[in-house]
């Protein structure tokens, strides 16, 4: 059996994980809705989407749908399950049987792109009535679905490293909190070139500030092949660099 | 199968900490046969759980040398994974899944086909006479039925060595005795078992030989029988005497002594 082949085993054993425990998914919808809502409801009047060029005839939503999707991707509940497994001795039975260690980590990895997959859509049906569109159209769409489900795949590989390092359901939590400074160290509200300049350079510095602009630009423009390929050259890079770290770190595991 | 089933010459385990170096286990050599049940006891802390997890692979060997089927633990860990099955202290279980989606997970990671794996769970659940609840989540198991779940999950490759570190610990007397059957007929079907306990009882029981482990050393090693032997002949006992139990060779090996306190009330100081 092939180590594709395992990982899609794990995957798939994840995914009933997540099925069967509902309750853990309502936050990872529930609170980027209420940021989208909330973001939109205070400066939607000040961003008319008739005399906003970089709103590009769309509402302030479309603009910050984005954060939204990224913040539903980076809550790493797999990471927690992670934990769990480590706690309860399983994560020492699969160590103890003929599975292949980037398996062990790409399963969860996998079950977590596609659970991020189906919140994106999700997010987008809830977009709808503020007057959200997809302006890059079904291509767009897709790119929009993979690009978002890569970062959960990053953000979820970085916890796991904490929950495989710690072993601590505490600190793995502790450690999404990091998600929050990077998210808000981006051209959140309004584009790059609108920021102060302090700003303007900590988002150019902040490689999740390439991610939301390519989420961006599928959602108001056409397509865009140097944002997105932007967008797409971070999550390329810093899974790799995540893959290897997890299953270096597994290897290392005692 | 290689006559020896397990086989390790001065194993050692060091746990570098922040206030120093550890020595968890400190030279131990072992010679386990093909086909034996093998007992591995010891009080708390004394090394048995790092040996084993050594043994299986899921520890780093600081020194020494481990061969598990006849191959050796460090240089090929993916082969001697193929060949043994592991029960920890803690059952290793996903209490999310069912009994049945647990091991036609395991089957397959090992490399049945799903048609295959699904025929060896129903096996597997038979043995373990876990069928009625086989489609109920893992969540919902007693700890007896956990403990036999997790032997049955250990057993989807048919191993040649089987490792069972304190299987009963925490059980009630019934699913103890059930969990001691199930060890038998597993090694009558020709598996080598290597069990760990803290139960003197269930090592006389189930044990063809067994080692007892003190401060990371083997401190014994040999029969039951002859572990009893030796201390009546140390002893000098006279032959009227009753022989002494397997209580009383840990006790001595270790170096606790027991007092009786009021009647049958017994006291283990260190």
């Amino acid at each position: 059996m092939t180590a594709l082949q395992q990982a899609d085993l794990l995957g798939r054993r994840a995914v009933r994980e997540s099925l069967r425990t509902p309750e853990a998914l309502a936050p990872t919808l529930f609170i980027p809705v209420f940021f989208l809502v909330v973001n939109f409801g205070q400066a939607g009047e000040i961003f008319p989407s008739d005399s906003t060029p970089f709103l590009y005839g769309q509402t302030y939503a479309a603009f910050q749908l984005p954060s939204s999707l990224l913040l539903a991707a980076s809550f790493g509940s797999a990471a927690l399950y992670l934990v769990e497994d480590i706690e309860g001795g399983y994560f020492d039975k699969l160590r103890a049987a003929p599975v292949s260690r980037g398996a062990l980590v790409l399963g969860r990895l996998l079950a977590e792109g596609l659970k991020t997959a189906v919140l994106t859509v999700a997010l987008i049906i809830i977009a709808l009535p503020f007057g959200v569109t997809i302006a890059s159209g079904p291509a767009g769409f897709v790119l929009l679905l993979v690009l978002t489900s890569l970062w959960g795949i990053v953000f979820t590989g970085f916890m796991q490293l904490i929950a495989l390092k710690t072993r601590s359901a505490a600190a793995t939590n502790s450690g999404g909190l990091v998600f929050f400074p990077l998210l808000f160290l981006t051209p959140n509200f309004v584009p790059r070139d609108l920021l102060t300049r302090p700003m303007e350079i900590a988002a150019t510095l902040n490689p999740v500030t390439y991610v939301m602009e390519a989420l961006r630009s599928l959602i108001l423009q056409d397509l865009q092949w140097d944002v997105l390929g932007r967008g797409f050259g971070v999550v390329a890079a810093f899974g790799a660099l995540m893959l290897f770290l997890n299953v270096r770190m597994v290897r290392r595991y005692d | 199968m290689n006559a020896l089933a397990i086989e390790a010459e001065g194993l050692v385990k060091q746990y570098r900490g922040r206030s120093g170096t550890v020595d968890a286990v400190r030279g131990v050599d072992l010679n386990v046969s093909a086909g034996e049940v093998f007992g591995f006891l010891g009080p708390n802390g004394a090394g048995k759980s790092t040996t084993v997890r050594m043994l299986t692979t899921l520890l780093s060997i600081t020194s020494g040398t481990a061969r598990v089927a006849g191959i050796d633990v460090a240089a090929d860990p993916d082969a001697v994974r193929r060949r043994i099955g592991v029960a920890l202290q803690e059952a290793g279980l996903d209490h999310r899944q069912t009994g049945r989606e647990l091991i036609v997970l395991q089957a397959r990671l090992f490399g049945s086909s799903a048609a295959e794996a699904s025929a060896r769970a129903q096996e597997l659940l038979e043995l373990v006479e876990l069928t009625e609840d086989a489609d109920r989540r893992v969540k919902g198991y007693s700890g007896g039925m956990k403990r036999r779940l997790d032997l049955a999950s250990a057993l989807v490759h048919r191993p040649e060595v089987l490792f069972l570190d304190e299987p009963t610990t925490g059980l009630d007397p019934a699913s103890r005795l059930s969990v001691w059957d199930e060890v038998r007929r597993i090694n009558q079907r020709g598996t080598t078992v290597f069990l760990t306990t803290q139960y003197l009882e269930e090592a006389d029981q189930l044990c063809d030989r067994l080692a007892i482990i003190d401060g990371g050393r083997i401190v014994r090693a040999g029969t039951p029988s002859s572990l009893k032997k030796e201390l009546r002949e140390r002893l000098r006992l006279p032959g009227d005497a009753p022989d002494p139990t397997l209580d009383e060779v840990f006790l001595d090996a270790t170096g606790r002594t027991r007092e009786r306190v009021a009647g049958d009330v017994q006291e283990v100081t260190a």
